[in-house]
């Protein structure tokens, strides 16, 4: 930049519907794990309802949401990710291909996360999820056991994610934390379209879905 | 068959089959006596879980529910007798903690709360008040607690 000129302008970047899903899914993913280790179920329970509807509320919102959300724009093939490492990826809001393939494995094994606790059935049979009620002790202990190790693997996710989020902020000094809170973004020598948000409608219809599956789902 | 050959005849069979009575009185080493107990915890479980799954049902299978509380309540009382000295953590394998042989009557007291409980169990599951079958579950689901919280390893 030169001296004496404006800095870049913020551009919007990611939409409230996004933010708020990202930082509840952080708060819940941290209940989740307070309340198991402490062995408080009921809670864990409502927690896991709550990221099972949050999760459910991102897949939609990847479908029908703001135009960062998409999985249409941001999900791209190896080749994508290959040119973006090379720096070769002109800089545009929303998620770079790698970290693309970040978002969707964390969404995955946060849904995985979920299934698998609705089934998992602790070794006394006296805790269990709210779908367990469908298979056998058995099966249940099986759901069990991969809910403990899949968390594991979650964790891993979540450590590289910020790792990845550091090495922005101290490598090229990018505040992508700061982004994710007040949606904006400064893109310094480009000419970039900000996020097209989407509708109160579809926002509503949204919202509604995801509460009216994780209802059926907790209520059977 | 002369008398003699009869008499050697019976008189080792009637050795061999005191021989094999003793040894299988005897069999059960600290290893099979724990596996024992594990597959009994684990039919509990089973029973648990079908208690809680009829319990939870929209038009609960009582005659299942009845005889999975009946499981719990012989269980309750059985459970007296799966921890013979010789089969905690110096036998192998095992969440059994040694507080349950260094302190009986503490043990003791832990496990007749099941046993007090369990009844209470069953008896709401005759009466088909799946009301009163969530209360006595939670309530027996408490003595399983109270005794695990001292005597069972947590899980790693």
């Amino acid at each position: 930049m030169t001296e004496g000129a404006a800095p870049a302008p913020r551009i919007r970047v990611w939409d409230v519907p996004v933010r708020a899903c990202h930082w509840l899914i952080v708060l819940f993913v941290a209940a989740s794990w307070w309340t198991a280790e402490t062995k408080r179920m009921d809670w864990h329970r409502y927690s896991g309802y709550a990221l099972l509807a949050l999760a459910a509320f991102r897949v939609y919102w990847g479908f029908f949401g703001s135009s960062t959300a998409r999985f249409s724009q941001f999900v791209r093939g190896p080749r994508a990710v290959v040119s973006y490492l090379k720096g070769r990826w002109a800089v545009m809001p929303g998620h770079n291909p790698l970290g693309a393939l970040s978002v969707l494995v964390l969404l995955g094994l946060l849904l995985s996360q979920v299934v698998l606790g609705l089934f998992a059935v602790d070794v006394d049979g006296i805790e269990s999820g709210p779908l367990s009620t469908y298979v056998s002790f058995d099966a249940g202990r099986v759901a069990a056991e991969w809910h403990e190790e899949l968390f594991d693997a979650l964790l891993w996710l979540i450590g590289l994610h910020v790792a990845a989020v550091l090495f922005y902020l101290l490598y090229k000094k990018e505040n992508l934390v700061g982004t994710m809170l007040h949606g904006m973004r400064r893109f310094p020598g480009a000419q970039v379209t900000p996020v097209r948000t989407a509708s109160w409608v579809r926002l509503t219809v949204g919202v509604v879905l995801a509460g009216l599956l994780t209802w059926m789902v907790t209520r059977a | 068959m002369p008398a003699k050959l009869f008499r050697s005849v019976s008189a080792f069979v009637f050795t061999a089959s005191l021989i094999a009575a003793i040894h299988a009185a005897s069999a059960a080493t600290p290893a099979e006596l724990q596996k024992a107990r594990h597959d009994h915890y684990k039919e509990l479980g089973e029973a648990f879980k079908a208690v809680r799954d009829a319990s939870k049902a929209a038009s609960p299978d009582f005659a299942a529910l009845e005889k999975a509380a009946g499981i719990v309540d012989k269980a309750s009382v059985d459970q007296q007798q799966w921890f013979p000295k010789g089969t905690g953590p110096e036998a192998g394998k095992t969440r059994a903690l040694p507080e349950i042989w260094s302190k009986p009557d503490d043990f003791t007291a832990a496990q007749k709360m099941f046993s007090e409980r369990a009844p209470k169990l069953l008896a709401a599951a005759k009466t088909k008040d799946v009301a009163a079958v969530t209360a006595a579950f939670k309530d027996v689901g408490g003595a399983c607690k109270n005794c695990h919280d001292t005597f069972r390893q947590p899980e790693d």
